[in-house]
């Protein structure tokens, strides 16, 4: 039994579809009136039936209240890191905080070379995404004097100027499934962010990814708590159980407790393009997932 | 607000603020200002330019969005041009990117247009850039035009070979610097055989410009042709920077920019590039089109031409469509469509007509899609204004809050213009009526330009025309209808195996004919399958169920599915994609007041033939057959069922579906495809058509509208 202690978040994973043009935008709304956390969306800038990514969280951030808003993951190798960081930054200024940052080191070559991006080894995309974030991060950090400069393999700067900076601490969760990036992520991500559906080994990858991170994050002396646990799930509200997060709202309420409490999963982005199984979502299972883990936690305080 | 008269384009940087939030307001203020653009570029350190644009988007409706300072080395062309089309359509066509000068820029221009040319399936490009199969789109929603900034002779030539404007990249720099790099641009707009119209010419200024400088910037305009100025301004500039100059300076720079057009040198909305004009269909007057016209109009080399061509069912190549965003755009549309008398004219609403005739070859299309509001007039009476170019599923969706509904036809994606002149069987029909049958008023656009209002108590005769006829008399801009209360309704999808069709229509017709009004079942069958799909007036699930029973005992069921759902989700149920039709379809329509054996006979052999691939029965009777046949110029209201059969060759379809006609009491012309004046005499009986050819000779004496089902007795013209 692992939990990170961190606070409950429920967010929906949306597709930024571009037909009809505002669906994904309105469900982004939905999610938002329902009193969700967050809107995320995939990031495939090859594929031309969607909208740009980060378009469209700006158009759907400037068009709800509360809501944090991210891509899920971002394509890095399609996306220069500089530029990314100040549009998070903008962003999340004009938001008032409401823009956190998935990453990915991008997976579909074939497709990220159709569009003239570089294509890069597993392990390559893993030390380009580290330059990125330090990169990113160093944009972000106008505390620091002097202008920016990183000599990397992948990305270079020299003194480039640094800002804006955003209005919080975005979060930088990356999208990972093995052990080397796990452990980029131990070592210098805000969080990890895997799909339950590509989970290797179901749900066991979750105590063994995390066991990884926690590993390396302490070998750089970080706090495991500072890394969050995030999931992507699917699943179907249905009158009967068939099968994990195939039922009725309560069934849901009982599995996303379990993970939350035996894996440390603290952030739940469902799969919906659907008004009512966001509401569903928002109204019958978040709050309850939320008060029966409070309950657990309450009962039995863990570190 | 400033005229849409103005010349002079004006615009706002907002680029240089460090908080957002004070960028955004400027640009609010701006578009309340009457101004055309806002344009941001990214600097380091600096805000991202691009963000703050599409945060701005989604908080302004009109205002031009430009993103400047675009570094192709940084972001590649491909994803920009992805990224441009997704803002362009989520704001609306507002897009305008401008590229930093630089050895591939030209080369970006080049991927940038053809990564929005969704007429190819892959791009591939070699060089600066390379694409090994881009998928191209999302297709922008109007032309997004390219701009290079930058003072050096590289930016002017790269500007003048393949860019669309030109912006000067030093705010406020000596006006006789300018002057000279104008000078520069126009030598290699000459050089490059390109007219200077075709460009904008931007020039940015500083928040200190004022009254003093009007002469120097008026001189630009009239020199240099400069079409746009750009206001840069930032945390410190003064709060009224932005009214000050719109009403200081632009006017005196209008005055030079009407001025310059006069000469020929300034031209109200940028001249299309060569290569586009090239593909202009000969006999029509393009440059003669006025600018309100001209701003939103789609011609044969356009970006948005291969989605706007065709109609649902109709391939087709237009020479000009023309998209009217007011009432006095359609009044200008229809003027310049009486000195095009020589080419096809189409009316089109929604597109998905079934005689196809909202498209046509090398004619014009008064494309009515922006006309599209849909308002509630008056709670109390249920009284809603509806424009043309609305969609039915919008229609119901917007409706559904309200708890009302108003039946149109069996699909959201069609238009309400179309139907709406014409009747409307749909699936609330034997409930409450027609769709004709809601309509209290409305407002027209006729063949001489004039604009009227038509209802019971004005023109009568006129309104009386347009509930059956309307296509043949003018441009409905405005349709005033009383809807119903609407609760969830029943909706079955009933899929059936069939032995013996003439036996399954009998069946079906007796099951219809004792069916309440509440239930309104249409029927698609082939010699061994049947599809009912019925709407069931009620939310009561046990009435929705007894009411469908007789139905569903009609043959053996091989699928069902019945849901109590709102009748817009019944609307909504399938998505809209863009017209893309092809060739001729081949559609027949026919009206029959019962379903006897021989109809049923004649039918199934039809269906055995092979020649249609589609076969629909659309209920009818009910509260239809309440309104007196006098009442409208749609007559046929004892007809109880509605007949379409569609395939691909006329004279197959002709041959069994001519054995059909002697049961026929009339036939309902939008779902007939032969425009033939026979057909014509089907749908309206003698009384009828006598009364509205009489109203045609008054209304439209020289048949103007012509080229959909002519009511002239000798129609004079081309047809489509």
């Amino acid at each position: 039994m692992t939990d990170y202690g961190h606070e409950l978040l429920f967010g929906t994973f949306v597709t930024p579809t571009a037909q009809p043009v505002r669906h994904a935008v309105e469900q982004a709304v939905v999610a938002d009136r329902a009193g969700l956390d967050l809107v995320t969306f995939q990031d495939h800038p090859y594929v031309a039936r969607f909208h740009d990514t980060w378009t469209l969280i700006a158009y759907a951030a400037a068009r709800t209240e509360r809501v944090r808003l991210t891509a899920n993951v971002t394509n890095l190798p399609l996306r220069p890191p500089a530029q990314l960081a100040r549009s998070v930054a903008t962003l999340d200024r004009l938001s008032g905080g409401r823009i956190e940052l998935g990453l990915g080191a991008g997976g579909h070559w074939d497709a990220i070379a159709s569009m003239g991006g570089r294509r890069l080894r597993p392990g390559e995309s893993i030390e380009a995404l580290e330059e990125a974030v330090q990169i990113i991060r160093g944009v972000w950090d106008t505390d620091t004097r002097g202008g920016l400069t990183l000599e990397g393999k992948y990305y270079s700067v020299r003194g480039m100027k640094r800002g804006p900076a955003p209005a919080h601490r975005p979060g930088i969760w990356i999208g990972a499934y093995k052990p080397r990036i796990l452990r980029t992520i131990g070592r210098i991500g805000d969080g990890w962010l895997p799909s339950y559906q590509y989970l290797p080994n179901g749900p066991d990858h979750l105590a063994s990814g995390s066991a990884i991170i926690d590993e390396a994050a302490e070998s750089v002396g970080r706090d495991p708590r500072d890394i969050r646990r995030l999931l992507n799930i699917t699943g179907e509200f249905a009158e009967t159980s068939r099968g994990f997060l195939q039922g009725p709202p309560d069934q849901w309420v009982e599995e996303l407790t379990d993970l939350a409490l035996t894996y440390g999963t603290s952030v739940f982005v469902l799969v919906s393009d659907d008004t009512t199984t966001t509401e569903v979502f928002a109204k019958e299972v978040a709050p309850a997932v939320r008060e029966e883990v409070q309950r657990e936690r309450a009962a039995q305080p863990t570190g | 607000m400033r005229p849409r008269t103005a010349l002079i384009r004006l615009g706002v940087d907002i680029g240089e603020f460090t908080d957002p939030a004070g960028a955004v307001e400027r640009a609010v203020e701006a578009e309340r200002l009457g101004y055309d653009y806002v344009l941001a570029a990214s600097t380091e350190g600096g805000l991202d330019a691009w963000a703050l644009l599409s945060w701005t988007a989604a908080r302004t409706e009109r205002i031009g969005l430009v993103a400047a300072g675009l570094d192709v080395a940084e972001i590649r062309p491909a994803v920009l041009a992805r990224a441009a089309g997704s803002l362009d359509v989520l704001g609306k066509g507002r897009v305008t990117l401008e590229l930093r000068p630089g050895p591939a820029a030209a080369e970006a221009v080049t991927v940038l247009r053809r990564m929005w040319d969704t007429s190819q399936r892959r791009v591939h490009h070699d060089g600066a850039f390379r694409l090994a199969g881009a998928e191209p789109g999302p297709l922008p929603a109007h032309d997004v035009r390219i701009w290079i900034g930058g003072d050096d002779p590289n930016a002017v030539k790269v500007a003048a070979d393949a860019a669309d404007g030109w912006r000067a990249g030093v705010p406020g720099q000596d006006s006789r610097q300018l002057a000279r790099t104008m000078q520069l641009l126009a030598k290699a707009l000459a050089e490059a055989g390109r007219d200077e119209r075709e460009l904008d010419r931007v020039v940015t200024l500083p928040d200190t410009v004022g009254a003093q400088d009007v002469e120097t910037l008026a001189s630009l305009v009239t020199e240099h042709g400069v079409t746009t100025f750009v206001l840069r301004v930032d945390e410190r500039s003064p709060a009224d920077a932005l009214e000050r100059f719109a009403r200081e300076v632009a006017p005196r720079l209008n005055e030079a920019a009407q001025h310059a057009m006069t000469e020929g040198r300034f031209s109200p909305v940028p001249m299309r590039r060569a290569e586009v004009r090239a593909q202009r269909v000969p006999g029509i007057d393009y440059d003669g089109l006025p600018a309100n016209l001209a701003a939103t109009a789609v011609e044969p080399g356009d970006l948005l031409y291969p989605t706007t061509r065709s109609t649902y069912l109709r391939g087709g190549a237009p020479g000009l469509v023309l998209r009217p965003q007011t009432v006095d755009d359609v009044v200008d549309a229809v003027a310049f469509a009486h000195r095009h008398r020589h080419v096809p004219l189409g009316i089109r609403s929604g597109g998905h007509g079934i005689s196809g005739r909202s498209t046509n070859d090398g004619g014009l299309v008064i494309d009515l899609g922006a006309l599209n509001a849909i308002e509630v007039l008056d709670e109390d009476r249920r009284l809603v204004r509806i424009g043309p170019g609305a969609r039915w599923r919008d229609v119901a969706r917007a409706l559904q809050p309200y708890g009302w509904a108003l039946g149109s036809g069996d699909y959201g994606g069609v238009g309400v213009g179309g139907l709406a002149t014409s009747g409307g069987i749909g699936y609330l029909s034997r409930k409450h009526g027609l769709t004709i049958d809601h309509l209290q008023a409305v407002d027209m656009v006729l063949a001489d330009g004039s604009t009227v209002r038509a209802s019971h108590a004005e023109n009568p005769e006129l309104f009386w025309a347009v509930r059956g006829a309307g296509a043949g008399f003018g441009i409905v801009t405005g349709f005033e209808f009383t809807v119903d209360e609407v609760s969830d309704v029943g909706w079955a999808q009933l899929a059936f195996w069939v032995a013996d069709p003439a036996d399954f229509l009998l069946k079906f017709g007796a099951a219809v004919t004792a069916a309440p009004r509440e239930t309104t079942p249409f029927l698609i069958m082939n010699s061994s399958s049947a599809q009912v799909m019925a709407m069931v007036a009620t939310d009561d699930p046990d009435e929705i169920l007894a009411q469908l029973r007789p139905i569903a005992q009609i043959a053996p069921l091989v699928q069902q599915q019945v849901v109590v759902a709102p009748y817009a989700a019944v609307m909504n149920m399938f998505p809209d994609a863009p017209h893309q039709g092809r060739g001729e379809p081949v559609s027949r329509s026919g009206l029959v007041t019962s379903i006897t054996p021989e109809f049923a006979e004649d039918s199934a052999r039809l269906l055995a033939s092979g020649a249609v691939h589609w076969f629909q029965l659309r209920s009818m009777g009910g509260a239809i057959a309440d309104v007196a046949p006098e009442e409208t110029a749609f007559a046929h209201r004892d007809a109880a069922f509605q007949i379409t059969a569609m395939g691909s060759h006329p004279q197959r379809v002709d041959r069994w579906w001519n054995e059909l006609r002697k049961h026929f009491s009339g036939i309902y012309l939008n779902f007939e495809s032969d425009t033939s004046p026979q057909r014509v005499a089907e749908a309206f009986p003698p009384p009828v058509l006598s009364r509205l050819r009489k109203l045609k000779a008054e209304l439209d004496p020289t048949g103007l509208f012509r080229d959909n089902f002519t009511l002239a007795e000798n129609p004079v013209g081309r047809t489509a």
